[in-house]
């Protein structure tokens, strides 16, 4: 009983840290450009494809995290640029427009990909498992996310709270208008945070790929998942992202074990809850 | 358009809907009797979407909720349609008086939450499959007999979807005239001014999201008798995504527009995945096609070439 609850702690650590990579950078681009990108778990999605493609072609898995990374800022940043610009700040429009866009992506996915289960392989080194203090075995992939998780929110926090780049984003988050009347370039900014956090659920899905494997679907399941994160911990805040995904992982990783039938139950009423007195979730602003 | 036109082409409109069976083949009755179902959720979703200004995205959670209740209660329990239909309408609408604690937010947290509530509904009806029987859903739906009529057939029950919806647009279109409907257009355009000529804002949008809720739960046991079986694609997100796509393709805050839009769109899929493999992409770009180039819809295009025409003259 106590081995299982502690497994299912750091299975819920590992889809945390899976979580945090997609909502860090939904709730970023929130904060900052106010835009509410519902594509965010097709990218997702989309990358963990292109991760797969070119770990078949290379085999390195490290190539593949970077490609799918790469190649969803890039597609992030014309889809930017392109559509999701021209609604302002119009958060209905930002929501159908992006809804589209998942589904062409989604569908395309699906007419290239096939609808089954596809695994992004795992490297040789990371597939055993490992033997925890206290004689828990543990796969190792599962382990390293969370150290690539907590890695990416160390750099993320580190880069929002000590650089000036970071310095200028948060400003940028409070008044838009006054930083750019500073003589700050804003508009540059925006490619900036748009293209890493495009970049952060590419790299999601190579990972999310490894041992959720993808399939048709994946990016609506992944994207509710990220949103709860996102409305737990407040709208364009870090620290709601983190704390959020670590609730939603345990949240979810104990509900599945104890009330399989119910999990969605485990998750959303606490969420809901929790709405219900703090509208703007934990550390959020009122937009 | 002026008052006699409006009912002049409404009368014209529900005759040739009448006729219709006469002359079009099976494919087009069926084609139209969903057309009026997923108007009516259409309708559902933009009573908040259009006159209340709450972009709403669980309105499959009603529209599924009430279909399993109806459909669950019809085939396991053997109840008769009198009673299995209302409750199915009742069960949607309680959901509706939890779920509609959200409007206590606004804006962006509205909608994500919305989403999230929705996919709670989904994640029940797909993995509680002993009660809701998972991915095959509930099957063998009986056709309804509804005062001593039976409504076997496609053509009785598309008759009797004409009904349903000529009726509900005449209700519907009393209710947003009435005080009501000009108090959540108030709230729409301006709640801080409401608020300070003595309304409570969230009381009013409240009210409203439960009786979308009822109207979504209508529409979903009248589709559970017309598909006579229902599963978790009901409840799913591109449901309540698409919902809200008929509200503004065919023109939100009007009375037809949500009706026209459910043509357009079903017509759109179906015509398109006759001759397409990639038919969700085709839907998707007609999502992008809206926002950017008609977010006003039908009704809103056709009004402004009329107002276009009538400058040019």
């Amino acid at each position: 009983m106590t081995t299982s609850a502690i497994l299912q702690a750091i299975n819920g650590t590992s889809f945390a840290a899976l979580l945090f990579l997609l909502a860090s950078g939904f709730t970023l681009s929130f904060g900052l450009m106010r835009v509410v990108n519902m594509a965010h778990g097709a990218y997702y999605l989309l990358g963990g494809y292109v991760g797969l493609a070119i770990v078949q072609v290379t085999g390195s898995f490290s190539a593949a995290i970077l490609a799918g990374g790469a190649a969803i800022a890039l597609l992030g940043f014309f889809v930017d640029r392109a559509l999701i610009r021209r609604t302002g700040e119009n958060h209905l429009a930002q929501v159908l427009l992006t809804v589209g866009i998942a589904f062409v992506i989604g569908d395309v996915a699906l007419w290239i990909w096939g609808g089954d289960n596809l695994k992004v392989p795992v490297p040789m080194f990371l597939r055993g498992a490992v033997e925890l203090p206290g004689g828990i075995v543990y796969p190792a992939f599962r382990l390293m996310l969370i150290g690539l998780g907590l890695v990416v929110a160390l750099v993320l926090w580190l880069l929002y709270h000590k650089t000036q780049i970071g310095a200028v984003v948060r400003a940028g988050v409070d008044d838009r208008e006054m930083v750019a009347a500073n003589g700050i370039h804003v508009d540059r900014l925006f490619i900036v945070v748009s293209a890493l956090a495009s970049f952060l659920a590419g790299t999601a899905g190579v990972v999310g790929g490894a041992f959720l494997t993808l399939y048709p679907g994946a990016e609506w399941e992944i994207l509710v998942f990220a949103l709860v994160v996102v409305i737990v911990g407040g709208l364009g805040s870090l620290e709601g992202a983190m704390i959020g995904a670590l609730i939603v992982g345990l949240l979810d990783a104990y509900g599945r074990w104890l009330l399989p039938e119910f999990s969605y139950f485990v998750l959303f009423g606490p969420m809901a809850i929790l709405m219900l007195f703090r509208p703007t979730g934990l550390f959020g602003k009122a937009h | 358009m002026e008052r006699k036109h409006l009912i002049a082409w409404s009368v014209v409109a529900v005759a040739i809907a009448a006729l219709l069976p006469l002359v079009a083949g099976p494919f087009w009755v069926a084609l139209l009797t969903q057309m009026f179902i997923f108007g009516l959720l259409a309708l559902s979703v933009d009573l908040l979407l259009g006159h209340a200004g709450l972009f709403s995205l669980c309105h499959a959670a009603f529209f599924s909720v009430a279909a399993y209740t109806t459909a669950i209660l019809q085939v396991r329990y053997g109840v008769s349609t009198a009673l299995a239909a209302p409750a199915g309408i009742v069960a949607g609408t309680l959901l509706g008086l939890v779920f509609g604690l959200s409007v206590r937010t606004r804006g962006v947290y509205f909608i994500l939450i919305t989403i999230a509530l929705g996919y709670i509904v989904w994640g029940v009806a797909y993995r509680w499959s002993s009660f809701t029987g998972g991915d095959n859903g509930v099957t063998n739906v009986p056709r309804p007999t509804i005062a001593g009529f039976e409504l076997e057939s496609m053509t009785s029950y598309y008759y009797f979807m004409l009904a349903v919806i000529v009726l509900s647009l005449l209700a519907y279109r009393v209710l947003v005239a009435s005080p009501f409907g000009l108090t959540l257009r108030g709230i729409k355009t301006s709640e801080t001014r409401m608020t300070s000529v003595g309304f409570r804002p969230n009381r009013h949008l409240y009210a409203a999201f439960v009786l979308s809720a009822a109207i979504a739960s209508f529409a979903g046991v009248l589709y559970v008798y017309y598909n006579r079986f229902v599963n978790p694609v009901s409840a799913s997100f591109p449901i309540s995504v698409e919902a809200v796509l008929m509200a503004i393709v065919g023109g939100s805050g009007t009375i037809v527009g949500p009706l026209l839009g459910s043509g357009i769109v079903l017509a759109l899929r179906n015509w398109v995945s006759s001759f397409f493999e990639l038919h969700a992409a085709v839907m998707g770009l007609v999502f992008i096609a809206v926002v950017l180039w008609a977010p006003n819809g039908l009704v809103g295009l056709l009004a402004s070439l009329r107002a276009n025409r009538r400058a040019a003259r």
